[in-house]
């Protein structure tokens, strides 16, 4: 008998790890979206339909709530990039230990996990919270403005949250972009702007893209910010699932659900593949 | 006149960055800020500050068995995503494996696929398995989202061991097993505490998966606190605890940083 070799035998748990675990219930998802669950009942019916994807399609709520999901994640995307974009560009030009200790406190609420700066949000965004307690005492507004239970909370949140995902892979990229090459464009006669647009935005595309694509995803997919935040009176496709799953428990009709939010990711990620494609084929031309 | 206008420019760009940053750690200060207040429900600014919040989270029992579920799930969890990790870290790092690229990017699945779908189907099984909630079931589940950091931290840290050095100890003699545990475990140890480190953080941290495969028997902290703010709002002992978890982590990623400074120079 031939012994077997050791470095499968060591990646053995791992894989079954990963691959049973991990990947096989994506493949069950599927299958379990095209069954079903009759109204008040909890057994599952396990024959072919596309009843959970008609009422999806069929239902203006779930539509609503696709839509609003989308605008958040994509209105989350170009804030992030606005905002990360400088704080990147400033991050490479300090000296290493400046940059060190920048990037460690950008990651610290990432270190905190999910909740806990929610919580902390919470009492920022309040009516009675930090940012209207301040804006109140600089005598800017006279009543609070409600924040919470509606879009503008959930967007702050969700760019508070993910900004860091943004700044990181921006900072990689732009890092290997030295400063001489702007000012040998500037020296040259470029203009800001021509410089921006010749030299820094192509060079820094990929970065923008791969941060662009992490930030959507994590705003999609992202249920507590929006529930917390919404305080559950704003409907994202993800909050909705999670009623359903965990709540309504009609776990095929949850399955459906997460099937199409997992199809918008492919979608992004598709999106950003192609993207980048242009970018190489646009550096290849003349 | 160029001069002072981009001088105006850089001070203009520091302000903004430190703005930016402010804004970004302001979640986690005001959380620490709040739970000194003193009244049931926070107001800026505040009228009184207290310790209450902080005495009333030591005597809630509530609170302290959730706080122990996550740390004993928090425990096994990175234990079994260490030793696992490090396993598959192995030859991967040396490169002795087929299809390594492939290998790779399906051990970071948990890091690219999201979670909360993951979940949904994960709460299907465990269901029907009948393991929803229970102790084993969360500890599979964590084990198998901190994987990925470990199989990650591993990889860097066997990529830079000589290879020749266990090779070395084998051709003095030393049986494989004991080549590995006398020679290249202490050079890995700091990757080792970092990965046990990460996945107790992650796992301890989970809310995400948590929720949707929680049951009534081992009820983690973000559950707990994640219900609670869904159905009632910020309790401020909640806020006491936050603050505490958040000290907590900061002072151990601190303590961590030192030891691996004296570490790096103490071999050099």
């Amino acid at each position: 008998m031939k012994r077997p070799d050791p470095a499968v035998l060591l990646l053995t748990p791992a894989l079954l790890l990963t691959g049973v675990v991990f990947l096989a219930p994506f493949g069950l998802l599927v299958a379990t979206g095209f069954w079903s669950q009759p109204k008040g009942s909890l057994i599952v019916e396990r024959s072919f339909t596309l009843d959970n994807y008609v009422r999806i399609a069929a239902d203006l709520y779930y539509w609503r709530g696709l839509g609003r999901t989308l605008g958040l994640s994509a209105a989350t995307t170009i804030l992030c990039l606005l905002i990360g974009f400088p704080v990147a560009q400033w991050l490479v030009r300090r000296a290493r230990r400046t940059r060190a200790l920048v990037t460690a406190l950008i990651l610290v609420p990432l270190v905190c996990g999910a909740l806990l700066p929610t919580l902390g949000l919470v009492n920022i965004l309040g009516t009675l919270g930090v940012l209207n307690g301040t804006l109140k005492a600089l005598g800017l507004i006279d009543r609070s403005i409600p924040f919470l239970g509606n879009d503008s909370g959930i967007l702050i949140g969700l760019v508070q949250s993910f900004l860091p995902l943004m700044i990181l892979p921006l900072a990689t990229v732009l890092d290997r972009l030295p400063v001489s090459l702007e000012e040998a464009a500037m020296s040259l006669g470029a203009t800001r702007p021509k410089v921006w647009r010749r030299v820094i935005l192509p060079l820094a595309a990929p970065g923008m893209l791969a941060g662009a694509l992490l930030v959507f995803c994590a705003a999609l997919t992202s249920f507590v910010t929006p529930q917390i935040l919404g305080q559950g009176k704003v409907a994202t496709f993800a909050t909705i699932a999670y009623q359903q799953a965990a709540l309504v428990l009609d776990w095929p009709f949850a399955s459906a659900l997460a099937v199409v939010m997992l199809a918008l990711i492919g979608a992004a990620g598709l999106l950003v593949a192609l993207g980048r494609r242009a970018l190489l084929a646009a550096e290849r031309a003349p | 006149m160029i001069a002072g206008q981009s001088r105006g420019r850089g001070l203009l760009w520091d302000a903004f960055t430190v703005l930016v940053i402010l804004a970004v750690l302001s979640p986690i200060a005001v959380l620490i800020f709040s739970a000194f207040n003193d009244g049931r429900a926070f107001r800026f600014p505040p009228q009184a500050y207290s310790l209450r919040w902080f005495e009333a989270a030591f005597a809630s029992a509530e609170y302290r068995s959730s706080l122990a579920s996550s740390t004993l799930i928090g425990m096994i969890a990175a234990a079994l995503s260490v030793v696992i990790g490090t396993m598959a870290a192995l030859p991967l790092a040396r490169g002795a494996v087929r299809r390594r690229r492939a290998i790779e990017l399906l051990l970071l699945a948990p890091l690219t696929l999201p979670l909360i779908v993951w979940s949904i189907a994960l709460l299907q099984i465990y269901a029907f398995l009948g393991i929803n909630g229970s102790l084993g079931g969360l500890v599979l589940a964590h084990a198998t989202i901190t994987l990925p950091y470990t199989v990650r931290i591993m990889i860097a840290a066997f990529a830079g061991i000589d290879p020749h050095l266990d090779a070395a100890a084998r051709s003095l003699g030393a049986p494989p097993f004991t080549a590995f545990r006398r020679v290249t475990l202490p050079i890995v140890l700091p990757g080792l505490l970092t990965s046990a480190a990460f996945s107790f953080l992650v796992s301890f941290n989970d809310v995400i998966v948590s929720t949707f495969i929680a049951g009534s028997r081992w009820i983690t902290f973000p559950v707990r606190l994640y219900s609670q703010l869904r159905s009632q709002g910020v309790d401020p002992i909640t806020l006491a605890i936050g603050a505490m978890i958040v000290g907590a982590i900061l002072l151990a990623v601190l303590v961590g940083e030192l030891i691996s400074k004296r570490w790096k120079r103490t071999r050099a």
